[in-house]
């Protein structure tokens, strides 16, 4: 059994894919941080603002 | 790792003083090893401890400190204690090793959680906290949290980095304004006009206040020349006529001397400087003579002073030579300095390109230092002129510099804030949603732990308002857990109002639940008599219950001291096919545990019908409590009338006469016998009837061959006392499944039956 915070990992990741506020191919990279609560302030930034840049092109 | 378990082999642990092997039987995950108090069940649940989790649990709690002293038999040492678990394909073997126990292969450790009778209420009674840390393996996602922590860090800092930015904008605004109001409004574009001025080359503006500097500077050094050349002047002249006074003084006291004074003047001095290098003398260094030698240098000393006032002039004289020469060459090196400098000074003027607004004189500087002072008094008005138009030029220059600097700080701010404006709501939204991600996963755990445990709960309880059991995290204390249920339609805490008996079934529902969700197919589940508290209409519902659980499971032991379960298993009362039961007679100290054989009473009366030749009191003793059993069941099942009795106890007399009438002819049963290749399961339908009343032919042989001494069993035929046990013996086989017990399930409506539907008694009803 996963522990819960990877597993919650993975539906959040999912999520703020689904809702265009992150890249689908930055989900792999984000996820242990994210799991491990290793996530920093400029990992969160760099993502969204990856995924905005996306947006904005689109 | 998931493999069925064969066999588990204890020694000298506890209460095995003696190698202890227990086979499981294949097939059946659930082993149900009953025994009295002080028979060893207890050490079985050890061992399983043992080497799954590297220590005895039983022994924890009660004072001991450490407790692996006691882990070893009596008469034994801690090397001899091992266990061993052999599976369908592996063995492993625990030890004692220098500090833990070690398991061989490490691999192969099985999973295993056991609950004993004393920690049944550790979940329910303990602190929130340590409740909380029971489940935070489901639950905890505190790293998840931390995470969390710096993306709402992110959005408070950004949104505050947002603010400054609006508040430098307002502010640079504000500069720029002044600025565009101070320049007369060139254009009508502030920001426009801003960026023209700030993008313009200031290089220009620089270079002209350094060339004015420069040019004021050799001005100034100019000025100080014709003072410095004057005053040189003035004092050549002075020191000329010193020296003159000077000479004439030294030739008056030369008159008045012999002519040749100085040369024996320069004689005597000599002599006293040889005197004073050399005191102790012998001859005169000049006339060799050895006479008068001793007071030479007093007497050498008292005529050269006789001749002081001579070298007082003489001196003077040479002083006044040197004043001349120095004076001379101040004026000559003041006149060369004036020179170099007014040749900087039209260097500077020459070389630069000078702006209209700066005014030069109308002549080139003088190199003769006589003309210098006329100069430098017609152009004295002109530093002056240059001070201002430099100054303007550095207001200018510090105009632009602060434009600039407003500019592109407004610039700056503006992107800035136009950046976070687009960023913050995105910022905003992902928190929100982590937040209500990780909210809605922590609740939906709980909710399925809560639900789960409510379901077992329900399944013992059934119906007694004690329902909706919840689980609650405390929003205002870090990990801290509630249990709630619902207790007469209003929500509360179970602690408060469930008895003792409750809470057990709560606490063991609650172990249940959590040890299903983590590797349950990988787990040996062991529950050391968990049963004890629970009062008996609920047993046989906690037993069916931990039947249908103990299936989620690697294996199932479930150890208990309860007597009637073991009786309800020998009757099938119970089902059991998944079910090995195992007794455990009195412990000693020379045999340690030790299973003894039970037979069902169905199986014992097939082995003494079977019996050449068959003990007539011994078949007609079992089959009539065999009778009994079957008799009682369908006179309850179907609600016939027996004596209303205190005591609720029957004899055959009085049940078997009860089972009559259109009952009695309408009783039948299908016995399962397969399934057909579609898997349509086959019956075969035989009816109760003729057994019954065969047996009211033959019932009175019960009485007199197996109850009492009776002298009329010598007229009676054993083939009579055999053919009782006989047909008791068929009309149990087709009611009752050795492994699915009795057919007391009426979910379908139309029949009786029993688990996997292997009997399906008729009727549902008793017929008028």
């Amino acid at each position: 059994m996963e522990a819960p915070s990877v597993q919650l990992a993975d539906k959040i990741l999912d999520r703020l894919v689904k809702e265009n506020l992150l890249l689908a191919e930055d989900k792999t990279k984000l996820r242990a941080k994210l799991a491990e609560g290793k996530l920093k302030a400029e990992d969160w930034r760099l993502a969204l603002e990856l995924a905005q840049a996306k947006d904005l092109k689109a | 790792m998931n493999k069925p378990l064969k066999k588990l082999i204890i020694e000298h642990l506890r209460g095995s003083v003696v190698p202890f092997s227990l086979t499981f039987e294949k097939g059946k995950k659930l082993a149900v090893i009953y025994g009295e108090n002080g028979t060893g069940k207890s050490t079985i649940c050890d061992a399983f401890e043992f080497i799954g989790k590297g220590k005895v649990g039983s022994l924890e709690n009660r004072g001991l400190g450490r407790t692996d002293r006691y882990w070893h038999s009596m008469g034994k040492s801690p090397s001899d204690v091992a266990v061993e678990l052999e599976t369908a394909d592996s063995t492993c073997r625990a030890t004692i090793g220098p500090k833990e126990v070690v398991v061989v292969p490490a691999d192969r450790r099985p999973r295993v959680e056991v609950l004993r009778r004393k920690q049944i209420l550790d979940l329910i009674e303990a602190e929130p906290g340590k409740r909380y840390a029971a489940i935070s393996r489901f639950v905890d996602v505190g790293a998840i949290e931390t995470s969390e922590g710096t993306l709402r860090q992110l959005l408070t800092d950004l949104t505050s980095n947002r603010e400054v930015a609006v508040a430098r904008v307002q502010e640079n605004q504000d500069t720029i304004r002044q600025f565009w109001d101070a320049a007369g409004k060139p254009i009508p574009d502030m920001f426009g006009w801003a960026k023209a001025e700030s993008s313009r080359d200031i290089s220009k503006a620089d270079g002209e206040i350094a060339a004015i500097h420069s040019l004021q500077t050799a001005f100034t050094q100019l000025t100080s020349y014709p003072d410095r050349v004057a005053g040189a002047e003035a004092k050549l002249n002075f020191e000329k006529e010193a020296q003159q006074a000077a000479e004439v003084e030294l030739n008056q006291l030369l008159a008045n001397l012999s002519q040749d004074t100085g040369q024996v003047v320069e004689i005597l001095q000599a002599a006293q400087k040889y005197l004073a290098k050399h005191t102790m003398i012998e001859t005169c260094p000049l006339c060799e003579s050895g006479e008068k030698t001793e007071d030479l240098a007093d007497r050498v000393n008292h005529r050269l002073a006789a001749f002081s006032e001579y070298q007082a002039a003489l001196t003077k004289r040479m002083g006044t030579n040197q004043n001349v020469q120095k004076a001379e060459h101040q004026l000559q090196s003041w006149l060369e300095s004036a020179s170099q400098h007014v040749a900087q000074f039209e260097l500077c003027r020459q070389t630069y390109t000078w702006p209209q607004d700066i005014q030069l004189p109308a002549s080139a500087a003088p190199r003769e230092a006589s003309q210098l002072s006329a100069w430098l008094t017609t152009n004295s008005q002109l530093p002056a002129g240059w001070n201002k138009a430099g100054a303007l030029r550095q207001d200018r220059k510090q105009f632009h510099i602060a434009l600039n600097k407003a500019y592109a700080t407004w610039r700056d701010n503006t992107q800035a804030q136009k950046e976070l404006d687009s960023l913050l709501p995105r910022l905003t939204k992902a928190l929100e949603l982590v937040a209500a991600e990780r909210k809605q996963f922590t609740d939906a755990k709980l909710s399925e732990i809560a639900e789960r445990v409510g379901v077992l709960y329900e399944a013992v309880h059934p119906g007694e308002g004690l329902n909706k059991i919840s689980l609650q995290l405390d929003l205002k204390k870090r990990a801290s857990l509630e249990i709630g249920a619902s207790f007469c339609g209003q929500d509360t805490r179970p602690q408060a109002y469930f008895s003792d008996s409750h809470l057990d079934t709560l606490g063991l529902c609650v172990f249940l639940a959590l040890s299903a969700m983590e590797n349950a197919e990988k787990t040996v589940l062991v529950l050391d008599d968990v049963l004890a508290s629970v009062d008996e209409p609920h047993v046989d519902r906690l037993i069916e219950m931990l039947y249908s659980e103990a299936l989620k499971f690697r294996h199932c032991i479930i150890t208990t001291h309860y007597r009637p379960w073991k009786q309800k298993l020998r009757w099938g009362w119970l089902q059991n096919g998944q079910c090995q039961f195992v007794e455990l007679t009195k412990w000693t100290a020379t045999n340690g545990l030790t299973t003894i054989s039970s037979i069902p009473d169905i199986e014992r009366l097939r082995q003494l019908v079977a019996e050449s030749p068959p003990d007539c009191q011994l078949v007609c003793a079992k089959a009539g409590v065999i009778l009994e059993a079957s008799l009682d069941f369908l006179t309850l099942q179907y609600e016939c009338l027996v004596p209303y009795r205190q005591s609720g106890s029957y004899t055959v007399g009085e049940l078997l006469p009860a089972v009559s009438g259109n009952l009695r002819q309408a009783l039948r049963v299908d016995v399962l016998t397969g399934s057909d290749e579609s898997g349509q399961l086959l019956y075969k339908t035989v009816n109760l009837g003729p057994y019954l009343d065969e047996i009211s032919r033959i019932v009175q042989a019960r009485n007199v061959f197996g109850c009492h001494f009776n002298q009329i069993s010598f007229d009676l035929l054993d083939s009579d006392a055999l053919r009782f046990g006989q047909q008791v013996l068929g009309l149990i086989e087709v009611l009752v499944d050795g492994e699915a017990g009795w057919p007391k399930n009426g979910k379908s409506g139309e029949y009786w039956q029993t688990a996997g539907t292997t009997r399906k008694l008729y009727p549902y009803k008793k017929p008028a």
